[in-house]
Parts: C-alpha cells; sequence; structure tokens
C-alpha cells in the first residue's frame, strides 16, 4: 500500500516536473522567437509588401466578425444592466455600466477572442504545414531566415489590427449598447450619453487599446511560435492548432486579469 | 569540396548517426543509399545547417556550417541547392513565384520583372518544362514528376557550386523516374556541381554517381566507385547490388520477425 502510494506521488511529481519543464521551455522559446522578430524587424529585413498583405489578411478580413461581436456585446451588456436596473437605481447609470463594460472588458477581450479563432489558429496551421511539409526547410535552404519571412510579418500585422480592432469592437458596442437602451429600457440617447460622460475617464480608452496592443503582440507570437516547431504530419498540425488556441486563450485570460492591478489603481 | 567529420546525431535518444566521416570532392557526384531510417537525410540535412549535429562537424569549402555566424551561414546555403523528396514547393505562390525564390532577395520580389522572368525560364527549360504553360500554375495544379522537376529548377536557378538531392525519385513512375536521373545527370555535366544523392534508386545510383556510400546502422559501412560497389562480397552491399540478394535479405527479415 505504502510503496502504491510512493509511486503514486512519483508519478504526480514527475508530471508536475515535466510539465513545468515544459512551460518554461516554451516561455523560453517565445522569448527567443520575439528577440528574433524585433531584430528582423529594426534591421530592415522584413518584406513591407508582406506586412500589408498580412494586415488585410489578419486585420481588414476580420472586421466583420468583429463588427458582429462588438455589435452583440453592447446589446447584451445594455440589455441585461436595463434588466438589473429597473426600479433600483437611475437609468442614466446604464451608460455608464455600457460604456465601462464595452471599453474596459468586452470590447479587448471577445476581439481578442474572435482573433484567436479567426487570426492565430490559421497562422498555427498555416505555419505547421509549412514546416511538416519542409516549406520551411526549402525556405530555410534558400538562404532566407523563416523567422523574418514568415513570423515578423504576422506579428507587425497583430500589433497594428487588434488595437484598431478593438476601437472598432468598442465603437461599434457603445452604439449598439445606446440602441438598445432606448428600446429595451427607453433610456434616450442624451440620457444614455450622460450617464457614460458621469464616469468617463479618458485613461479607460487608453487603457483599452493597450489591451488590445498587448493582446496583438502575444496571439500571433504564440501561433507563430507553435506552428513553427510543429511535427508529426497532419495530425502534428492538429495538436498544434488546439495547443496553440488553448495556450492563447489563458494568456489572454491571464493578461486580462493582470492589466486592472497594474493599470487601473 | 564537402567534410563531414565524425557527425553524430540522436533523436530522442535513439542514435541515428554515430560518427560518420566523409569527403565529396568539388565536382564530384556521390549517392547515399541505405535502409530507410539510417539518417541518410539528415545527414543530408546537416550539409546546409537545417539540422545541427551533436557532435562532429560539416565543412563546406574549408568552412563549418555550424559554427558560422547567420551571414557565414546564408552564404554557404546560398552556395548549395536543395531538391527536397516532396519538392517543398511553396503552396500560395505560382511556378514562377517559386522558382524565383532561388534568386537574392531582390529578384525574387521582382518575379515578372524580364531579366528575372527570363532566369525562371531558363531554369524551368533546363528541367524540361514549358514555362509557358506552368508559370502561373499553383503547385496543387502540378502532378509529381513536374513538382518535383520544379523544386530541381529553384534549386538550380541561382546556380549553385552544390547540390544535394533527397530521394529525387521516390514516388514517381519509372518513365519519370529515368527523366529525373537524366536531368541529373545533364546538370552535372553542364554545371559541373558538386552533387549529394540520397536515394533508394540502386540503378539511378550506379548511373550517376561517381562513388556510392552505403550507410547503415548510423555509420558508413561502404564508400567506393559503382564497379567496386557491384563487385562487393559484402552481404550488406549486395543486398543493395542486385534484386535476388535483396529477395534473400528481405525473407531472413521475414523469418526473424
Amino acid at each position: 500500500m505504502v510503496v502504491v502510494v510512493r509511486r503514486g506521488a512519483q508519478g504526480i511529481l514527475r508530471l508536475i516536473g515535466r510539465r513545468s519543464e515544459s512551460i518554461a521551455h516554451d516561455f523560453g522559446a517565445l522569448a527567443i522567437l520575439a528577440w528574433h522578430v524585433l531584430e528582423a524587424t529594426f534591421c530592415g529585413r522584413v518584406s513591407l509588401r508582406e506586412i500589408v498583405e498580412q494586415c488585410y489578411a489578419v486585420g481588414v478580413r476580420s472586421v466583420p466578425l468583429v463588427f458582429v461581436t462588438g455589435m452583440l456585446s453592447g446589446l447584451v451588456t445594455s440589455q441585461q444592466g436595463g434588466y438589473q436596473f429597473t426600479g433600483s437605481v437611475p437609468l442614466y447609470v446604464l451608460g455608464s455600466v455600457v460604456t465601462s463594460s464595452v471599453i474596459l472588458e468586452l470590447g479587448p477581450v471577445i476581439t481578442a477572442f474572435v482573433f484567436i479563432g479567426r487570426v492565430g489558429a490559421r497562422i498555427t496551421a498555416e505555419l505547421g504545414t509549412m514546416r511538416v511539409s519542409e516549406q520551411i526547410d526549402a525556405l530555410s535552404s534558400l538562404g532566407r531566415d523563416p523567422v523574418a519571412v514568415l513570423a515578423a510579418p504576422r506579428m507587425i500585422a497583430g500589433v497594428i489590427a487588434m488595437p484598431v480592432l478593438v476601437a472598432l469592437a468598442n465603437t461599434v458596442g457603445l452604439f449598439s449598447g445606446l440602441l438598445a437602451s432606448r428600446s429595451t429600457v427607453g433610456l434616450g440617447p442624451e440620457s444614455f450619453l450622460y450617464g457614460a460622460r458621469l464616469f468617463w475617464h479618458n485613461w479607460d480608452l487608453l487603457y483599452s487599446l493597450s489591451k488590445g496592443l498587448a493582446f496583438g503582440v502575444v496571439i500571433p507570437l504564440i501561433a507563430c511560435h507553435m506552428g513553427l516547431r510543429t511535427h508529426g504530419g497532419a495530425e502534428g498540425v492538429g495538436r498544434a492548432t488546439t495547443a496553440a488556441v488553448v495556450m492563447m486563450i489563458v494568456t489572454i485570460l491571464v493578461i486580462d486579469a493582470l492589466f486592472p492591478p497594474l493599470f487601473l489603481n | 569540396m564537402i567534410e563531414y567529420r565524425d557527425v553524430h546525431k540522436a533523436f530522442d535518444d535513439t542514435p541515428v548517426l554515430e560518427g560518420v566521416s566523409l569527403t565529396i570532392e568539388t565536382g564530384e557526384c556521390l549517392s547515399i543509399v541505405g535502409p530507410s531510417g539510417t539518417g541518410k537525410s539528415v545527414l543530408l540535412k546537416m550539409t546546409n545547417g537545417l539540422l545541427e549535429p551533436d557532435q562532429g562537424d560539416v565543412f563546406v569549402d574549408g568552412e563549418s556550417v555550424f559554427r558560422a555566424t547567420r551571414r557565414q551561414l546564408e552564404r554557404i546555403r546560398r552556395k548549395v541547392g536543395y531538391v527536397f523528396q516532396n519538392a517543398a514547393l511553396f503552396d500560395s505562390m505560382t511556378v514562377c513565384q517559386n522558382v524565383s525564390q532561388g534568386l537574392p532577395d531582390d529578384e525574387a520580389r521582382r518575379c515578372h520583372s524580364p531579366p528575372v522572368l527570363a532566369k525562371v525560364c531558363a531554369a524551368l527549360d533546363a528541367v524540361n518544362l514549358e514555362p509557358s504553360e506552368i508559370l502561373d500554375e499553383l503547385p496543387a495544379a502540378l502532378s509529381g514528376g513536374m513538382r518535383k522537376r520544379v523544386g530541381l529548377a529553384r534549386a538550380i536557378i541561382g546556380r549553385p557550386e552544390i547540390l544535394l538531392y533527397d530521394e529525387p525519385s521516390t514516388g514517381l513512375d519509372p518513365v519519370n523516374s529515368a527523366v529525373i536521373t537524366l536531368l541529373i545527370k545533364d546538370i552535372q555535366r553542364r554545371m559541373q556541381v558538386t552533387s549529394v544523392v540520397v536515394t533508394h534508386d540502386i540503378q539511378q545510383a550506379f548511373e550517376i554517381s561517381a562513388r556510392i556510400a552505403l550507410l547503415q546502422h548510423g555509420k558508413l559501412h561502404f564508400v567506393g566507385t559503382p564497379d567496386a560497389f557491384r563487385a562487393s562480397h559484402d552481404p550488406a552491399v549486395q543486398a543493395f547490388a542486385n534484386r535476388q540478394s535483396a529477395a534473400a535479405r528481405a525473407a531472413d527479415i521475414m523469418e526473424v520477425s
């Protein structure tokens, strides 16, 4: 019995050790990749044309989905807030609640989730397929740096596109929240905007866009890292994409949790 | 000249190469044969730094591949053309864009400019492909044999001094396989390159090589001319040199298992 318990404990400790080693290894590899991307960018080894193409692919083509999710987040917040506040607090407070919720939290985080699904997963699958079909080896053998050619343009595009998409989600979310508050609880635009201004800080907008910027760095970084280290054929691509999505979601939520104590207090 | 000096490599604690030393002279064509999984492609990938040895080193024209700076390695890689087993063409690029990737950056970006286009067409001509028919096609629209030849065109367009072929005729029908063999011989004759060919096709190895190396259990078992290879009484060499010995060896393996 004692032997079984000891073996079980050893197994658990070994598993924890292996997972910790793997996480530390991933962090180290992410830092190295980030450094190589910075180096390639500041040494002028990244094609401007490729950056523009990636901005279109990851940014412009994400606009419809971000528009829809931004609109729904404002709509739902307004409807639920209206339901809770009716008869208890002045309804103009709804303007403040919708504004704060959308700008501080829902705009950046929901846009990040859209970005993970639409862009992050695609980058990992694309680079992973290139890795297992030796296209990345071919690129290296032609004297090209895969980080400068593949990872850097995608990361730069992510850094440019995310804050813009967050700004779009915020705007659409506020506008849909304003319209929804009129139709659900009969709150006019003047009262909604009065409530919004009452607790408004200019810093909130910067906070929201900074979140977008941080998410725009980590999502393509993790996606590229997982794609470039893919191995094991089609199954490996599937495994890498799933692992990348999980890693991106967890990282986004951790960063989201770190933002208030770091920047709102 | 390529020199492999006491090269060791293991994957997940499984040794693949155990002290391989081999020198390939400038202008020579050497074929590496051996059973699957003995590290032939691993050795080839070490030649231009795609894989790093655990121990030992590889020298290209006297320059260490693994102690080279990034710029030196890029220079070595430009000197070495690599033909991949499955061609490894870039899916999202047309044939023209794929082949032009073998040129320096500034030319690769202008693949439809007349001087670059002329080079791309010449490279496709050299591998017996009609440029006007395939220039704007994506790799997915090409047959296996055409993809291999486009891969070969990409490898030779930059006029490399060394060409590495990773199983160039694997997966092809006998006619296309013979076409690839003729192309390798033709390129070897016209460009005077140093060639290393990893192949399972012993007939191809006999036709194109000045020397044949047999890699077995991570070590070089035999290195010699095609005539010496044919004349060898070593059972491992014989198993590759003629079909009857191969069949006898296969029967042994089946009995053991």
